[in-house]
């Protein structure tokens, strides 16, 4: 086996708050990340599988590419990720987001194949998300 | 089981290379592989980590400098400023990044040894890289 790694980018608002806490609350838990700020993300891709003998391509990488714009950056890119429909729900620390991608993606990806969801926050901090089972 | 520790050398090459599969038409290759059958190339990225106990004398897994030489040798010089599609080891293979890094491996594993050879990185370019850690992984 070997893995691939396809990396993209985004750009988003976002603040730390928990619906259920009151603002003072939510400032206390979240510090800075409680005020509406932004990032520019980097999404890592991860799938996993064996080059094709004739073609040597593991992956069709056109699907991957296609499922990750379509689920997941044409939802965030650009935008506020509290208001993002698909998110809902979800408090939008790098390990969220990077479970929430995964389970975007799971269903538009060949059965299997995805191995790692890798949200980059900024150049100090990153998440891996590699499924309920790991 | 001994004190492991991984160390990680990044190297550069400049490679030129197109898709394309010897025993099907023109037509076929251009429908699958559309704009990749025509030649072009990459600033590849490789980054190659050895695994192992460190020498309790040196405090090393591996000289780097013995690394450096060994994968300049072997894989820099070979395919540095290179047509992939023209090396034997890319007859009937064809170059995708995921073959790349399989052959990267097939040629240093024997030099540094598998049981020490841990992983072979190859990136494309900033936004794809492919990871492999030989044929029992």
């Amino acid at each position: 086996m070997l893995e691939l790694t396809r990396v993209y980018h985004f750009s988003a608002g976002h603040r730390l708050a928990d619906p259920a806490l009151s603002d003072d609350a939510n400032e206390a838990l979240y510090g800075a990340c409680f005020r509406p700020h932004g990032h520019n993300y980097y999404l890592e891709v991860t799938v996993a599988g064996r080059p094709d003998p004739v073609t040597g391509m593991s992956v069709d990488l056109g699907q991957i590419d296609g499922a990750v714009h379509a689920r997941v950056l044409d939802h965030v890119d650009h935008r506020t990720l509290e208001e993002v429909p698909a998110l809902a729900g979800v408090v939008t620390t790098g390990e969220g987001l990077a479970r929430a991608f995964w389970r975007l993606l799971t269903p538009a990806v060949p059965a299997g194949a995805l191995r790692r969801v890798t949200v980059v926050e900024t150049a100090k901090n990153r998440f891996q998300y590699e499924g309920e089972a790991a | 089981m001994t004190d492991q520790a991984a160390s990680t050398r990044r190297f550069t090459f400049s490679a030129g290379h197109r898709y394309w599969v010897e025993s099907w038409s023109p037509e076929e290759n251009e429908r699958f592989f559309g704009r990749l059958t025509v030649p072009h190339g990459h600033n590849y990225t490789l980054d190659v980590t050895v695994r192992g106990p460190i020498d309790p004398l040196t405090g090393m897994v591996i000289d780097l400098s013995e690394l450096k030489r060994v994968v300049g040798e072997t894989v820099v010089e070979r395919f540095d400023h290179a047509d992939l599609n023209a090396d034997p080891l890319f007859r009937g293979r064809v170059p995708t990044t995921e073959n790349l890094a399989m052959t990267v491996w097939e040629l240093l594993a024997p030099k540094l040894g598998a049981d020490r050879l841990w992983q072979v990185r190859v990136w494309e370019d900033p936004n794809l890289f492919v990871d492999y850690r030989g044929p029992d992984a």
